[in-house]
């Protein structure tokens, strides 16, 4: 397995300027996980809603707080639950910024996003991005998401731009 | 979108398994995603759709700039192309009776009975969405310049796809009725299109409107009128030509069976606003391929389809999923219908061979 200084070889980003929260990424994830979602809309007081799941962190605290090793990085670099060696005490929980691991309450371990591991061993992509409608979100090397999200904003300024122009001539 | 997310390649030949035929009625999300998952698992999958291109309302009615149709083509395009989904499009299929009509109905060439798929195929699954518009049931809503959000949008994507000749008309003064989805997208294509003034009139307040405030704010930004608490009363035309329409001021009173304040009129509180072209946005219905009850299958009196759990009908042999059966909701609710029908659909099939 890897360690925290290996290469991280994919990302998840979502674009939330894209985003419409449809839910499809959390009905996916429900289905291959037979009922229980790690990506989930939450609706915020102005009626947006977004999806929220494991950032996978470059420098994961979840990883550093964690008394037992479960939980771990994998060679593509997504943060995992290793349920063999969990306790389910949870301080991975009270170490993350985004509250993303959640205690299985029949397995008694900390369960989150693994990226799909299953689906990326027989060579295919996460669920959530492979079914996105808007294509919302991006996954992939690293270097590669930034270009695409880059592109998308280089869009929307020429747009802004043009639109600008047009309102005013 | 992948839809065949679940799996590389079909399966080689399942033993037994490729005999099943299973036909999925409506190529929407829920239609979708049942097929990319049973072709998956290896069945033989015929879709059914009466528009040209499957893909439902995320092809034909949600805006391109939210949803990229490339994205759903190229998903459409796998099916058939490398798990040998085959697509029926341009037929609409219907009990035996004569079909009702629904919206988007324009570019049907064939009608197929229910009735025969559920004899050809091993398994039926109904995914047909909600394919009629809610109407105010108002004076002087019959005529021209008043029209369905779902019928303008509709008209507007096929009118650019080229399937027909003519635009949907917009006039100068629009007066769009409602404040979800609907609404929304459909100010937004009405501004445009180029009308001068597009109003949003809804009959609760911005806080209640399902499309939510983000969204509206967002409209407002981009020049659309809000005006909250009214409800219309009456169309007003000169000959036949709409003029304007009457609202009646409303207020809030207690929650209703849906949670939310219930707008109560305000007596004498009517008053009149120009317009030339109203888009009625209040809600869809489910469209069953069929009137109330068939084959054993039953639809609410909303026209939803009745399911159990496992998404099975009153038939045997039929499934439904998807909006027929919630009434309107989101894509991610019909993928997760289409695809845990689908898998109801496997069991069943899977079991019964075992026998
Ligand atoms: C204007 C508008 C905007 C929306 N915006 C959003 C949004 O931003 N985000 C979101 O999540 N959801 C949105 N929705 C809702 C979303 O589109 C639906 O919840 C979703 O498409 C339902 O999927 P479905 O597969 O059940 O039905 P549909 O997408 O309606 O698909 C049904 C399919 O069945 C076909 N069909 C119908 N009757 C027959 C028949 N008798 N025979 C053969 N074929 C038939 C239709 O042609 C269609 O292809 C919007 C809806 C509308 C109307």
């Amino acid at each position: 397995m890897a360690s925290q200084s290996d290469p991280i070889t994919f990302l998840r980003y979502i674009d939330l300027d894209r985003c419409m929260g449809c839910g499809t990424c959390e009905s996916v994830c429900d289905f291959i996980h037979d009922g229980k979602p790690f990506i989930k809309i939450y609706e915020t007081s102005i009626g947006v809603k977004i999806p929220l799941s494991c950032m996978h962190c470059s420098k994961a605290p979840c990883i550093e707080v964690c008394p037992t090793g479960a939980m771990r990085r994998d060679e593509s670099g997504a943060v995992y639950v290793d349920p063999m060696k969990c306790i389910g005490c949870m301080a991975c929980l009270y170490a993350c910024p985004f509250g993303v691991p959640e205690l299985d309450p029949d397995l008694r371990v900390s369960t989150k996003c693994d990226l799909c591991m299953d689906l990326r061993r027989q060579g295919l992509e996460p669920a959530c991005y492979a079914m996105c409608p808007a294509r919302a979100i991006i996954y992939g090397e690293p270097r590669k998401v930034s270009d695409e999200i880059r592109h998308r904003r280089a869009e929307q300024l020429v747009r802004a731009r043009l639109e600008g122009m047009i309102t005013l001539g | 979108m992948k839809f065949t997310f679940m799996c590389k390649e079909p399966p080689s030949i399942v033993p037994g398994r490729g005999r099943y035929k299973i036909a999925i009625v409506g190529g929407g999300p829920a239609g979708l995603s049942a097929a990319g998952y049973l072709a998956c698992r290896g069945y033989e999958v015929h879709v059914y759709d009466k528009q040209p291109l499957p893909g439902g309302l995320m092809l034909f009615a949600i805006p391109e700039e939210r949803i990229p149709p490339e994205n759903i083509l190229e998903g459409i395009e796998e099916l058939r192309d490398k798990f040998n989904v085959e697509f029926i499009t341009k037929t609409k299929v219907f009990g035996d009776s004569k079909p009702r009509e629904d919206e988007g109905d324009k570019l049907v060439e064939r009608i197929v009975s229910l009735k025969d798929l559920v004899d050809k195929y091993d398994a039926v699954l109904i995914t047909t969405g909600t394919w009629r518009s809610r109407r105010l049931h108002c004076p002087g809503e019959e005529g021209p310049g008043v029209m369905s959000a779902l019928e303008f949008l509709y008209e507007l994507r096929i009118y650019n796809k080229g399937y027909i000749p003519h635009k949907p008309h917009i006039g100068n003064r629009v007066v769009v009725i409602g404040g979800g989805l609907s609404a929304v997208d459909a100010a937004m294509e009405a501004l445009n299109q180029g009308a001068k003034e597009v109003i949003m009139a809804y009959r609760r307040t911005i806080k209640q409107a399902p499309a939510g405030v983000y969204e509206i704010r967002k409209l407002i930004n981009r020049g659309v009128k809000w005006m909250e608490l009214v409800s219309p009363t009456r169309i007003i035309r000169e000959n036949n030509r709409v003029k304007g329409i009457e609202l009646q001021k409303m207020k809030l009173g207690e929650p209703d069976e849906s949670g939310r304040p219930r707008p109560i009129p305000i007596p004498g509180s009517e008053f009149i606003l120009d317009a030339d072209t109203i888009i009625e946005a209040i809600g869809e219905i489910a469209t069953p391929p069929f009137e109330n009850e068939y084959l054993g299958v039953k639809a609410d009196r909303r026209g939803r389809i009745q399911v159990d759990e496992r998404f099975r009908t009153g038939n045997p042999k039929i499934w439904a999923a998807g909006d027929v059966v919630t009434g309107p909701s989101l894509i991610g609710s019909a993928v997760k219908q289409g695809l845990y029908a689908a898998k109801s659909i496997h069991l069943e099939l899977t079991s019964k061979k075992l026998v």
